[in-house]
């Protein structure tokens, strides 16, 4: 379209030049006739003149005779002076004019081409002028567009930037509400584990009281065993004098029976005696079986005890589970804490990601900008439809006298009255050569 | 307690990219696409804590919609911004005389935005 516009221009300016060649050439013949016609007037003029005064000269001659007498000289007088050189510059200027009709035919027939040539150019033009409505409808509907989707892909990219933005909120409140799980969770471990060592360091204590007290129990025991193992040698002692007096008795009894009836009392006495020293024996005995017995399980027991005791040492095991807790709440707690620390660096990368993403949103208001300026384009394309359509009808009107009510110029002037934006103003004035504008004479953000 | 915000604007861009912006930092958003679908909303019971409203817009601008909030007593000190094309010194004086709080042009970062929205809105 455009490289069609173009050609019709080229081909307008070449039109021109050569209707421009043609005329001048036509000017210049016309004035060279104008010049031969100038000179046969005046040549007629001197020959009318001449004829005249020889005519009149030859009458005052004539009128001094009879007049009616001489009317036949009279008659060659006129003939003579009158209508000789009236023959002879009609033929000069019959032929002069017979050249001059020719020329104007020539020059009609130029002019004819000529006027042809240009109302062709005119009807060209104002056609092209008309047919521009079509164009700048064609480029009114493509800016039209163009903002239509720029601002559809604009919404979309808003739309993805604010889906992405709840996603990355709701993910970061997913965190934090796992995290505030995880700290109670953490919090409660921590009780739990603290309890726990409170109980096992009261169980260790109370163990070791108990240990305490059995090891005394077992030295009273074994003190104990030491004393009744101890009385093994009066068992002895009282074995001993129970036989010396089971054997006295024998000998009191065999004294008794010697002295008769005198020695029978004593005799009864004396078995009695014998009796009650083996009844000493036997008990004795018996003690000292069970002294044995008894001694032999202490030392048993004592044995096991001292075993048990030896094996009680791992009481150390307690503190074992005690530490082993504390480093399991400790590497909770750590793990607690990175957890919390990468939650804590979500939160300023969120932080930072809404910061960029208002920043980009920031940015896209660039498209309300741009689709400001391009109405006004689209504005200035419809006004300019408008004076193409009038310059395209003014050829037509033969009224027309070549006056503009409104200019191009006109135009811009009001476009420039009409922008918001001091940028818009600043290009205008920029591209017309009008100057500059004051841009950002005031801040782009005031509070009253 | 989260601060609402009206954004009047005749752009649908222009709406949606503020109401992202503005949600991304804390703040309920309400829109309206002239002001006389704002003025309907807030005479439906719309209690707004800041007005953000474009200048140039359809049925009824900006500066109209400033000077009818106005005169409304329950809105007579709720901060009204501008937030448009408009650079002109005239117009800003205008919108001053007709209780606007402040004069953005377009386009504001969304931190200036919010910033000044913070500023005029202690708490938010």
């Amino acid at each position: 379209m455009a490289t069609y516009a173009g050609g019709s221009l080229h081909r307008l300016s070449l039109g021109s030049d050569r209707g421009s060649a043609s005329e001048s050439d036509v000017e210049d013949r016309r004035e060279s006739r104008l010049h031969r016609a100038r000179r046969r007037f005046v040549g007629t003029s001197l020959l009318g003149t001449a004829c005249m005064v020889a005519f009149l000269g030859s009458l005052c001659l004539v009128l001094g005779e009879e007049f009616y007498q001489h009317w036949v000289s009279i008659l060659a007088l006129l003939t003579l002076f009158v209508l000789l050189p009236l023959a002879i510059a009609g033929s000069v200027h019959w032929a002069g004019a017979r050249q001059g009709i020719a020329d104007l035919g020539e020059v009609g027939k130029l002019t004819r081409d000529q006027i042809q040539a240009a109302a062709a150019g005119r009807n060209a033009l104002s056609s092209e002028l008309h047919a521009s409505e079509s164009y700048i409808g064609v480029m009114y509907q493509q800016i039209g567009d163009s903002l239509n989707q720029s601002e559809q892909e604009v919404l979309q990219v808003i739309g993805g930037l604010g889906a992405l933005n709840e996603n990355a909120a709701d993910q970061r409140q997913h965190i934090a509400e796992s995290m505030a799980n995880g700290r109670d969770v953490t919090r409660a471990t921590e009780e739990r584990v603290n309890g726990n060592k409170e109980v096992i360091a009261a169980i260790e204590t109370q163990l070791q009281e108990q240990n305490d007290e059995l090891r005394n129990s077992f030295e009273r025991i074994e003190s104990m065993a030491l004393e009744v193992g101890a009385l093994q040698p009066l068992i002895k002692v009282i074995t001993t004098i129970a036989q010396q007096t089971s054997l006295l008795a024998l000998n009191a009894e065999i004294e008794a029976a010697r002295a008769g009836s005198a020695g029978r009392g004593f005799a009864v006495v004396a078995g009695e005696v014998r009796k009650l020293s083996v009844a000493t024996t036997k008990a004795a005995a018996d003690i000292a079986g069970k002294i044995n017995t008894t001694t032999a399980r202490v030392q048993k027991e004592m044995t096991d005890a001292h075993a048990a005791l030896a094996n009680y040492q791992s009481g150390d095991e307690l503190s074992h589970l005690i530490a082993g807790l504390t480093e399991m709440q400790n590497e909770f707690c750590r793990n607690s804490n990175m957890l919390l620390g990468v939650v804590g660096e979500l939160d300023t990368n969120y932080a930072e990601s809404v910061k960029q993403l208002s920043q980009a949103l920031g940015h896209i208001q660039f498209q309300d900008v741009m689709r400001q300026r391009m109405e006004h384009v689209q504005a200035a394309l419809v006004d300019m439809q408008a004076h193409l359509q009038l310059l395209g009808e003014k050829p037509n009107d033969p009224t027309w006298d070549g006056h503009l009510e409104r200019t191009f110029k006109d135009i811009l002037a009001t476009h420039l009255a009409r922008y918001r934006m001091e940028r818009q103003t600043a290009t205008h004035l920029a591209s017309t050569g009008g100057g500059s504008a004051k841009v950002g004479s005031r801040p782009d953000i005031e509070l009253f | 307690m989260t601060q609402r915000v009206l954004v009047v604007d005749d752009s649908p861009t222009m709406v949606m990219s503020l109401k992202t912006a503005l949600k991304m930092n804390g703040f309920d958003v309400d829109t309206a696409g002239n002001g006389q679908e704002a003025l309907s909303k807030l005479k439906a019971g719309a209690k707004p804590n800041l007005i953000l409203t474009d200048i140039n817009m359809p049925l009824m601008g900006g500066m109209e919609l400033i000077g009818k909030v106005r005169a409304m007593p329950e809105f007579r000190f709720v901060p009204i911004l501008t937030l448009t094309t408009e650079g002109d010194s005239a117009k800003r004086d205008e919108g001053k005389r007709m209780g606007a709080t402040g004069w953005l042009v377009k386009p504001v970062s969304g931190d200036d935005l919010v910033r000044v929205i913070r500023k005029v809105l202690p708490g938010a």
